[in-house]
């Protein structure tokens, strides 16, 4: 394929100002809009619902804007109504996938969004009063010069979304709160999130659906120098089938070593290259030192981070979306087989420097794959014999400390904060909710009719107030 | 080519592999598959549509996966994609009592009805369409 050919791609078109994108699903969002026309996903489901806000919150805000303490209710009604969206966008066709078999994912789900809205504000709250607002501004810009890092779309998608978003939204649902309760700790929570976001991308935005689903963050001269590692390879090569295969099954063993879930999976791009091609920079982390059940993983390094080329005109790409849970999804839906370049590179600790950050030759593949295949079957024969209680609080774990450890490790505050507030520990009400939430089809029903269809994000009332608080500032 | 079930393709393939429908139920299921040395003799038939549940058995070389819930934006949608194994998710049979999958309202016998219907059949799973993937009796 030439340069022209890529130059004139259809995908190239879903960047035009009045382009309104595909549609990768056919279900349609209402949310809090009742009476008003249904939101699609996508590039016209972001149009559709910034219109529809109060404030500017949504749209480029300034760094003094950011700095600022306090969202106004506007505001924080705005977040709450398009996270909701956002929300149903990334996972409401994931929702149907029924019983794991294995981990029961939608209990330890909806206990960790839970206790996370619970127990995130002292924590973040301490961490802002630490290292300050720019601070956590700086915790996400330095993700612009890094791969193998967990401070991505993901993990600092999650602290607001999650915590806030589908936390108060479960609370809701099961009653345990009502709509006007919290609001301090929701702009706590908020205003975290919108920093590390608004610090990754420094381009104004906090959001990759509000950027057309890219996630450009590297600098120029970092991704340069990542470029040059990259080797090209014939559609059908052999080369292409061991990158193909190594990505996979990598990316099986960061979904299982997080419990199921994508916080091992970080995507971000597309990175249009020089030849009309664009890179994918994928971090797959298959081996989380926090966790005692990584014991499995440990001939395994923290993160290998795969450059993936794919080639538009091989695949005739019509649009591509690396969405805000760090998922990459294309239309047409196989990219895999225009995959023509890539590399390997490992980071064996989280803090493992960059300059230490080594590349794996296509080449020397195989030990590696076979110390992912064998780390995976120990897995699976270790989680087969846990009890489901075990399973629940394991998954806990893998959401409600995992969603802020980069974050906090970043910060240095990491010890200090499973210290001075018992982090590994669960808010006894979760606790508690945990013998509640099989009952009267909660998990199986209410949750996914609530928080992934987007039905239960509440707004904050007119009369609420910015100070209404029920924490223990203990 | 006689349909017995369709359900959602996950991505387009021209691969149509072709092994005998076997029913996973637990984990203790996949396990004794892998052992046994026969894994690529077999269609993998599960209920969830979540990934660890067939972890080892996608990594060493699944040949189709046939599943009765979730959708190509499923953990396993994403991972059989990136295996490029076949995969054709929430399947309903073409024949039968018409019964579809509902998240968190469907009876345990709309599975046993697909499982019976399915489970020891040879068939071959066409995934050639953008939308739907098809179970095929195989002659």
């Amino acid at each position: 394929m030439t340069v022209t050919d890529r130059s004139q791609a259809e995908y190239l078109k879903r960047y035009e100002k009045d382009d309104d994108g595909l549609r990768f699903q056919p279900l349609l969002y209402q949310g809090n809009y009742k009476g008003m026309d249904p939101i699609p996903d996508g590039i016209l489901g972001d149009k559709m619902i910034r219109a529809r806000m109060k404030s500017g919150v949504l749209e480029k805000v300034s760094h003094a804007e950011v700095l600022n303490d306090q969202f106004t209710l506007d505001e924080l009604n705005d977040l709450n109504n398009y996270l909701a969206w956002n929300i149903w966008d990334v996972l409401v066709m994931r929702a149907t996938e029924g019983v794991s078999g294995m981990i029961p994912r939608q209990e330890y789900e909806i206990l960790s969004f839970m206790n996370e809205f619970y127990r995130y504000p002292e924590i973040m709250r301490y961490v802002t009063d630490q290292i300050g607002a720019q601070g956590i501004i700086d915790i996400g810009a330095s993700a612009r010069r890094e791969i193998g890092t967990k401070i991505n779309c993901v993990h600092d998608w999650c602290l607001g979304a999650v915590a806030f978003g589908m936390g108060r939204c479960g609370l809701l649902a099961g009653e345990w709160i009502k709509p006007d309760d919290y609001v301090e700790e929701s702009n706590i929570i908020l205003k975290f999130m919108q920093r590390v976001l608004w610090g990754k991308r420094q381009d104004g935005l906090i959001l990759n659906s509000q950027d057309r689903y890219r996630c450009q963050i590297h600098d120029e001269d970092f991704l340069a120098d990542l470029r040059t590692q990259i080797v090209d390879f014939e559609p059908g090569s052999e080369d292409q089938h061991i990158f193909e295969q190594f990505n996979a099954t990598a990316e099986l063993m960061s979904f299982f070593d997080h419990y199921d879930c994508r916080l091992g999976l970080g995507d971000t791009g597309p990175y249009p290259l020089p030849d009309g091609r664009l890179l994918i920079i994928r971090d797959l982390f298959v081996n989380e030192e926090v966790f005692h059940w990584s014991d499995v993983c440990e001939e395994l390094p923290h993160c290998y981070t795969l450059l993936v080329v794919v080639d538009p005109a091989v695949m005739g790409l019509e649009e591509i979306r690396v969405n805000d849970i760090s998922t990459t999804f294309t239309i047409p839906k196989n990219y895999v087989p225009a995959i023509t370049g890539g590399a390997v590179l490992v980071r064996e600790k989280w803090d493992t420097p960059m300059g230490e950050v080594y590349p794996v030759k296509l080449s020397e593949l195989e030990p590696h794959l076979e110390k992912i295949r064998e780390a995976t079957f120990k897995m699976y024969k270790k989680t087969a014999m846990m009890s489901r209680h075990t399973l629940c609080l394991n998954g806990i774990y893998s959401y409600y400390i995992e969603m802020i450890l980069p974050h906090l490790r970043r910060a240095g505050a990491y010890d200090a904060v499973c210290q001075k507030f018992d982090f590994w520990e669960i808010d006894q009400r979760v606790m508690n909710y945990y013998y509640e939430i099989t009952k009267r089809n909660f998990v199986q029903v209410t949750v996914p009719m609530k928080i992934f269809s987007g039905e239960g994000y509440l707004p904050f009332s007119d009369d609420a107030d910015l100070r209404a608080s029920k924490y223990f500032w203990g | 080519m006689t349909v017995l079930a369709e359900g959602y393709n996950v991505f387009d393939t021209g691969k149509q592999p072709t092994g005998t429908i076997k029913y996973l139920g637990a984990p203790k299921d996949v396990i004794a598959l892998i052992q046994s040395g026969k894994l690529k003799e077999h269609i993998l038939l599960v209920r969830g549509g979540t990934t660890t549940f067939l972890a080892p058995a996608l990594s060493m070389g699944a040949i189709g996966v046939v599943t009765m819930s979730g959708a190509p934006e499923s953990h396993l949608g994403i991972l059989s994609r990136e295996f490029q194994t076949p995969c054709v998710m929430t399947v309903h049979l073409v024949e039968g009592s018409g019964s579809r999958y509902v998240p968190g309202e469907t009876p345990d016998s709309h599975f046993e009805e697909i499982v019976a219907a399915l489970d020891g059949k040879k068939v071959t799973l066409d995934c050639s369409d953008h939308d739907k993937g098809r179970v095929l009796l195989a002659e």
